[in-house]
Order: structure tokens, then sequence, then C-alpha cells
């Protein structure tokens, strides 16, 4: 492994560069002071606890929530159907139809965000929650498919051969083999869609209405400076969410892994 | 070389005309073969010849582009796999991971009728059967190769099916277990009395194993017959060719007599070659003759023989331990011959380059067309 | 429809049940994404009206002077005038900026992910790569919005930096280089995007049999000189989908302008937003959006067609 302290040095200063506003986060939203620059002023908990006293912020986050849970669910749903689909079967237009569901991981969001909007517009519906989870789903369902169909993949077809040559129906089969051992994938596919959901932006921004999301709120409290410090302290909260919740789908991920049998190629995508 | 008499048995399985296609691919050409009740019935054939093709049609995976299927006399054509009498040992075992050993053996009885008690006496026996007494509640990807396979027997036979499915069941096995393997699985199909389909590409395992065999080649069988039939008495070249070692030398048809065959074999003379040596009914003209290395025989000095003699040079010496493998070039043809002797006391390792003797009869011969 | 395997013994083809079950996903695609596609598509040839779209075919939304209409008494009856896309020199020089940045952040996300993405393939120990892919991805998925906003905190006119350098006596005044400008937005995008290079790229190491590079090395390469004649041409594809999947999705990022880009930072996502969100003339906006993806969709094909020799051959 020659050459490799030059790398593994670059590498770790480009983690700093990675977490540097992670780490930066905790650091404000503790800090005794309105303006959000260096000297620290001291310590406080005065900005948590001023989340725990906005009322809009609270429906912000009951917004999200509803959101989330919705569009991990259906996502998900969606990408079983498209990863066992896609793994199992060969049917006409499977290229095409494949692509477009897979295009908005690589199609700028404001592209989808703007041409839902004037479709939902134009057939006269009103913008609220429901219009974001169509856009969330549209977003966050690629990235179920991609891990589902690792899942699917490292499923021996056999298996289900085997169950139905035992005198399961496809059904039963499916409740009983296939589905226990797709279950890490799917666990770890609703906590990644919950977690992107949560904290999309752009489509939420084009299609929330009047129901602000959290992030939405969250940018239109960056307007005022007295309202970042708490800003930082709800960015601390949502990190650690997040954190949180990516380890328990890591977990997820890896646990099926080891039980089908397979080689750990890591990564999400 | 057979292992028990044949008992011929009512016919279990019957192919009439089977014919696949996988798109334009003609995977299944016009199979048609009887399979007998309580027979060992091996399939064996080159990698891609359709023999896991066939299997998976009986088993109701594969559906059939024409033909019929029979199994016990009864159309298979409507009957999906969940419903055929049929059971699989696959060749990846395809335990299922989530589940204890017992919970694999047991799974097929979840849609039986019985007591909870009956069915988990069941699981015992089944274990019990295939040597793996205790294992029960083991957790299933915690088992070694030997191990899955009897779990996968196990979950098979605990359905009494009528035909038990083996798609190369042995093929992940080293040389050892899979010669215990063997064995046992013999063992094990005369104790349950069910009619066992192996698929396999050794010969050597479906020679042991096997009651009667079909060799398989591009999708359609070649010759289906008993071990010993199959190898004494191969009807093509490409059977002979595929079953152990078999020397070829051109002939020609001479006349036909009221026993057999008069044939010019070259380098060898005129051989009076009987009806039963040439399976592949020849009709006459440019032929060939085969015939296995240990139908030969070396003449050491002074050794006398009432067989045909040829004198010949050695060119090649391959020693195998019990046995010694001899490339001899006969006077009068091209190409050496191959010929195996046992390496008994008296029998020196000749060198190469050594003049010798060879001893040969016409009654070995096979003539094909 | 049932969910489970459907067997193509049991009465179906293989291509119906795959038909069945990837309707779902593809339905809900088709409805939700391709239909509203192409609706902006017709929308950028349509008329802007007030508070409707008019149905009259027209070119001025991409070229030309061009109009808000009313419908009165059956006659059109121009009520505004604004400039076709091309023709508006803001919104030339809003996307030449905005191709410039996306490029500049492809390159930058691309050139400095890349070390990484080999270090970890290939002096990470394999028991920890996937520890360390983790701990890469982490901050790619925890709140965007903040993040962005932190980086206007780092590099902000009192900003970490400044206030760093100023601390130690290194500057004696902040420095406005680093904030609120162009190179501002390529650094927080470049941090954005990071995962998305490292992981393509990581990919394709991994897929490099170990041996090619043992033989470069047998035949007297140095390992200077096999990295670019073995490594660097079977990690292309991995580099090739690192750029699309970063430059294709940065030009839409309004975000990062609005917040770190300062008054020269605007890119073409904040235009269009502005023609939807407030100006409300949603055939121009659509104009924008097609162009837009238009140049994208150009540029990332010229891109893929001058690395066709490395995405060509047998790749699994
Ligand atoms: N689903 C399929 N689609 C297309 N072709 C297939 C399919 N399954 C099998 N084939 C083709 O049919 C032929 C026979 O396949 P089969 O699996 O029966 O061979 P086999 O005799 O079992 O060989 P092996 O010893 O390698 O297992 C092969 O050429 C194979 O490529
Ligand atoms: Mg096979």
């Amino acid at each position: 492994m020659k050459g490799g302290t030059g790398f593994r040095i670059y590498a770790m200063v480009y983690l700093v560069f990675l977490y540097a506003p992670i780490v930066l986060l905790p650091m404000f939203a503790f800090n005794n002071g309105i303006i959000i620059a260096f000297p620290l002023q001291g310590f406080t908990t005065q900005w948590f606890a001023a989340l725990l006293d906005d009322p809009p912020l609270h429906d912000a986050v009951r917004n999200s929530l509803i959101i989330a849970v919705s569009v991990s669910i259906l996502s998900t749903t969606l990408g079983v159907f498209a990863a066992r689909a896609s793994t199992r079967f060969n049917f006409p237009f499977k290229g095409p139809l494949m692509g477009l569901i897979m295009l908005p991981l690589v199609l700028p969001e404001i592209i989808v965000a703007v041409s839902l909007l004037v479709v939902l517009l134009g057939l006269g519906v009103s913008l609220n929650i429901l219009t974001v989870i169509l856009g969330h789903v549209l977003v966050c369902t690629p990235f179920c498919i991609a891990i589902l169909t690792s899942a699917f993949q490292s499923l021996d077809r056999s298996l289900e051969e085997a169950a139905y040559d035992l005198g399961e129906t496809p059904l039963s089969t499916f409740r009983l083999i296939i589905l226990p051992l797709v279950m890490p994938g799917i666990v770890s596919a609703l906590l990644i869609s919950f977690t992107i959901s949560l904290d999309e932006f752009i489509i939420a921004f084009f299609l929330a209405g009047t129901q602000a999301t959290l992030p939405v709120y969250i940018f239109s409290q960056f307007r005022f400076p007295q309202a970042v410090p708490v800003i930082m302290a709800l960015g601390t909260i949502l990190v650690c969410l997040s954190i949180l919740l990516l380890s328990i789908a890591e977990f997820f991920r890896r646990r099926g892994l080891a039980r089908s049998g397979a080689k750990d190629t890591g990564g999400f995508l | 070389m057979t292992e028990k008499p044949t008992m011929p048995g009512p016919t279990m399985i019957e192919f009439r005309d089977v014919q696949k296609y996988y798109g334009d691919y003609h995977a299944l050409r016009g199979i048609t073969a009887e399979i007998r009740a309580g027979e060992f019935f091996s399939l064996l054939g080159p990698s891609g010849c359709g023999k896991t093709t066939l299997l998976r049609t009986i088993a109701g995976f594969e559906s059939i582009s024409s033909g019929v299927v029979l199994i016990d006399g009864k159309d298979m054509a409507q009957v999906p796999a969940n419903q055929r009498p049929t059971n699989m040992v696959f060749q990846s075992y395809a335990i299922f991971p989530h589940l204890t050993v017992a919970e694999n053996v047991g799974f097929g009885l979840r849609r039986e009728a019985g007591s909870r008690e009956d069915k988990a006496r069941r699981v015992t026996e089944a274990l019990e059967m295939v040597g793996l007494k205790g294992y029960g509640a083991r957790a299933a990807h915690a088992l070694s190769g030997g191990q899955r396979q009897r779990v996968a027997l196990a979950r098979a036979l605990i359905l009494k099916p009528k035909v038990l499915l083996l798609d190369e069941p042995l093929s992940a096995l080293d040389k050892k277990m899979r010669e215990n393997m063997q064995v046992e699985l013999i063992k094990l199909q005369r104790q349950v009395g069910i009619t066992f389909i192996l698929v396999t590409h050794d010969q050597e395992e479906a020679l042991v194993m096997s009651d009667r065999i079909a060799v398989m080649f591009e999708g359609q069988i070649a010759q289906l017959d008993d071990p010993e039939t199959l190898y004494r008495r191969p009807k093509t070249r490409q059977v002979a060719d595929f079953i152990g070692t078999m020397n070829f030398l051109p002939a020609e048809v001479a006349a036909q007599t009221n026993e057999g065959y008069s044939v010019d074999v070259a380098g060898l003379g005129r051989c009076e070659i009987t009806e039963a040596q040439a399976p592949g009914a020849p009709t006459g003209g440019p032929a060939s003759v085969g015939f296995r290395p240990e139908t030969l025989t070396i003449l050491y000095e002074g050794q006398t023989t009432s067989d045909r003699v040829s004198e010949g040079t050695v060119e090649e010496v391959v020693y195998y331990g019990d046995m010694t493998y001899y490339d001899v070039k006969l006077d009068g043809i091209d190409t050496p011959v191959r010929l195996s002797m046992r390496n008994l006391p008296g029998r020196p390792v000749l060198d190469i380059r050594t003049r010798t003797r060879v001893s040969w009869s016409p009654g070995a011969l096979v003539l094909f067309r | 429809m049932s969910i489970g395997g459907l067997f193509s013994r049991i009465g179906r083809s293989e291509a119906a049940s795959g038909l069945a079950m990837i309707s779902p996903p593809a339905i809900y695609a088709i409805l939700l994404l391709a239909a509203p596609l192409v609706t902006i598509l017709l929308y950028s040839f349509l008329t802007d009206g007030y508070l409707e779209i008019i149905r009259q075919f027209t070119l001025c939304n991409y070229f030309g002077p061009c109009g808000t209409y009313k419908m009165v008494e059956g006659e059109l009856v121009q009520q505004a005038q604004f400039k076709g896309a091309w023709s508006d020199p803001l919104f030339l020089t809003v996307m030449l900026r905005s191709l410039y940045v996306s490029l500049g952040v492809t390159i930058a996300t691309v050139f400095l992910s890349f070390p990484v993405a080999y270090f970890v393939s290939f002096h990470v120990e394999p028991s920890k790569k996937s520890l360390w892919l983790f701990l890469i991805t982490i901050p790619f998925w925890t709140s965007y919005l903040i993040r962005v906003f932190l980086w206007k905190v780092i590099l902000g006119y009192n900003g970490v930096i400044n206030s760093a350098l100023l601390g130690l006596g290194i500057i004696d005044e902040p420095l406005q280089v680093i904030n609120y400008n162009v190179g501002a937005v390529i650094v927080t995008l470049a941090h954005a995007y990071a995962p998305f290079a490292i992981l393509p790229i990581f990919v394709a190491l991994e897929k490099i049999d170990r041996s090619l590079l043992e033989a470069g090395q047998d035949l007297g390469e140095s390992s200077f000189t096999t990295f670019l004649r073995v490594t660097l041409p079977l990690a292309m594809p991995g580099v090739v989908a690192a750029v699309l999947i970063v430059f294709i999705p940065t030009i839409g990022d309004f975000v990062t302008p609005q917040l770190v880009g300062g008054p020269e930072g605007r890119l073409v996502a904040n235009l269009i937003q502005l023609q939807y969100l407030k100006l409300d003339n949603y055939p121009l906006g659509s104009a924008m959006a097609v162009s837009a993806m238009a140049v994208v969709t150009a540029v990332s094909l010229c891109f893929l067609f001058l690395n066709r020799r490395f995405l060509r051959g047998p790749q699994s």
C-alpha cells in the first residue's frame, strides 16, 4: 500500500471539508448571540427553548412529517414493484420505462417542480400537502428502487421456485419467502425516502401553497437575522435525526446483505 | 455395472414429442421417452444440451412449446408447478436462509392437514433419514454444503412426491463428499422407492447411480439405455465419445450376413461383427468401428492368446498408479490407439518406442454408421 | 393483480407479468413526470395571457419581442411586452453564467473527489470500505438548506474564515473575494454534490481487476503510467457518470445562488423561479426551462460523445 499515506491525509482533509458545516451547526445553536459569527459569545440553550414556542414551526413540522411518512410508504411501495419487475422479468419497453422512472435522479428538481406546478394548476388542483407528496414520491422512488434492486438481485430465483414447488401459490411465496428476505432493503428504503422528503426544499417550495413544510419554513426565516440562531438549533436537531435514521438504514442494509450472504459493495446509491 | 436389476415398473413419466423454444432458440427438439416408476433415471449430456430444461418441464417451471408431458398417466399441460406430484432438489439447494433447518424441511407441510405434533414428527423422521438428526433448530445459513444438500433432500422427500427431481445436486461438493453422497442417494432411493430423475454432466456419476440413462445432445435424446448397454453398445460415435474413452478406426462394410456384418477395418483386416455390436444399425458402405481401451491387451514375452494379434510401437505412456495408459501405433494405422492395462505383478510398465504385440477380439468392436 | 412471483406457467407470459408488475410506478411516472414535461414543452410555444394561457402557437417565448395578451371580443390585445428568452441579454448572460458555474462545480467536484474514491477503493481495507462510504454520504443527506446557509456563514464577510484569519493577524480587513460571488456558489455546490461524484467513481474503480494493474507494472510501467494507461481509462465510465450526475442537477439549483451568490451569482434557475412564482409568466418560464434543459442535454451529449471510446466494450 505504498503512497497510501498521502491519499489518507487528503481523504481526511476532504472529510473535514464535508463535515465543516455540520460541525459548525451545534456551535452556533448553543452560542449566546444573535449574530452568526466568531468569536462565540458563551453557552445558552435559549434557542432550543424558543423552538417550543413557535406555532408556525409546529405546523411546518406536522406538515413535513405527514408528507415524509406518506412519501416513504408510497415511494417504497412503487419501488418494490419496479425493483421486482426489473430484476425478475423481461418485458417490452423495459429500458425506456425504467429510464423514465429513474429520470428524477438526474433531472434538475426545479424542472420536476415547475412541470408539476403547471399541470396541477392547469387541472385546477389547489396546492397543499397532497401536491407536495405527489412531487416527492417522484424524486424518492428512484432512490428506493436503487436500494431495493440490490436487495431483490441478491435473491436467488430458485428460492421462489422451491417454495412454489413445495405447493405455495405465487402470493404466499411472496409473503413467506421474498418479503422476509428483502425486508431489510424495504426498511432502509423507507428510512432513506423519509429522510429525503423531510429535507427536500425546491419541490416543496413550488408545490406547498400555503402549507409550508419544514425546509420552506426554514428558508423563509433566513430573511430575519434574529431568527437564524433558532434555525441553527432546529438544524442541529434535524442533523442528529438524519444521522440516526441513516445509521438505522445502513444497519438494515448490511443485515440484509449478511443474511443473503452477498458481498458488501457499500453505499446507498 | 448396474446396482440392481431393473424392475420394469409401470410408466411414471412420459414425454411425447416435446418441443421447447426460447424465442428462436430450439432448446428441446422432439423428446419422446418413458421413465418407469421406482427408477433411478439420469439425464446426461454436455453443458447446454437441455437437461435442466427437460427437468424443469417435468417440475412445471418451464412451459413446453408443443408435445405432451404425462406424469402417472395424467397430462400436465394445465397443471401448475405447485400442484404437480413432483419435488425438486435445486442445484443451489435453495435453502430458505431466514428459516431454521426444521422450518425448511417442514415448509411443504404448511398446506397439509394434520396436527402440529404429527408434522413435527414427520420433520424429525425426514431429518433422521438424511442423517441430520438433531439439527432441526439450526439456522439454515449456518450449514455446510453437504448439510444443505441433505436439508434440500429432506425438504423435497417429506411430501412423498411420486417423482424426485435432482438438478446436478452433487456438483457443488468436493470429490470425496460427492462419492459419499452418490452412495447415500442410491441407498435413499431404494429405501423410499420414489422415482428419482437426476441431471448430471458427469458420466461417471450417471453410470454409478442410474438404472437407466438418457444421453442428450443439442436438445435430443441420442440414446436411452441402462449403463452397461450404454457403455458397451453406444449407438453413435458421439455417445461413445461422451461416455468413457473410445478408439475409432475407419471401416468399410463389405457384406451384410445372417448374423451381422463383414467389415474391413483399416489396419485390422476383415472382422465379423454381430448384429448386437452394431446398435446404430448401419446399412453398408463407409463406416467406423470403435473399441474401448480396456478391450486391448499388451502381450508380454512368451504370452499367447486365442484372440487376434497386431504389432505396434509404444508412443506414449501415462502412469496412473493402478493403471497405465498406452498410446500404441499399430502397424498399418496412422493414428495411435489408446489401451489401458491394470498394473499387476509381472507386468512391467513399457517404455516409449518399445515394439509390442497387442491382442484384441472382434467381439469387443462396435460398428458405427 | 398479484404482487407475487407471477410464474409464466400459470397462464401468463413473462412479458405480461413484467408489464403488470412495472405498471404502478410506470403509470405514476408517465402521469406525473412525462406528461408534465410534455406540458411545459407545449406551454413554451403558447401565448401568455393574464392569469391564463392563450392557445395560440408562437415562438416568441424563445425569440423576438413577445407580449402578454388579453382576449377582447375575439381579438387578442397586447397588454404588456417582454423579450423572448434567447433575445433577452439578461437571460443569455445568466444562462452562460449558469453553464460556467455548473461546469466549474462539475470539474471541481470530480477532480477533488477522484482521489478520495481512489483512496477508498485502493488503500482502505475491504472491511472498512462501507464505513468510509457511509461517512462520505452522511453530510449529503443532512439538511440541505442549513448546509448551504452555513457556507454563507463560513465564507461570509464576517464569516468563519475571515474572523479566523483576522484573529490570527494574517489579514487586517475581511477578505471579500470569498463571499457573495460565483466562487462561493461553486464551493457550496461542490460540497453538496461530493457523494454523487465519489460513489460512481468508486464503483468503477472497484470493478477493475487488480491483476490488470499488476500486469501493467509487470510490463515495466511505473505506477504512475499504470495509473494513466490502465486505471484511469477503466475508471472513465464512473467519471462520466459522476460528471453527468453532478452537472445536470446543478443547473436547477436556485437556493445556493440566492443565499451565497450575491447579486452577481444569480443563475438560470432563479430566473425560471421568478417567471413562475413572481411574474406568473408560464410560457416564458417554460421556454426558459426548456432552453436550459436543451443546453444541458446538448452539453451532456457532447461530453458523452467525446468519451464514447471509454463507454464501449464489455461492461457489466
Ligand atoms: N430462459 C432461457 N432463455 C433463453 N435460453 C435459455 C433459457 N434457459 C436455457 N436456455 C438455453 O437453452 C439451452 C439448454 O439449457 P439448459 O439449462 O437446459 O442446459 P443444461 O443441459 O442444463 O446445461 P448445464 O449443464 O450447463 O446446466 C442452453 O443453450 C441455454 O442457453
Ligand atoms: Mg443445467
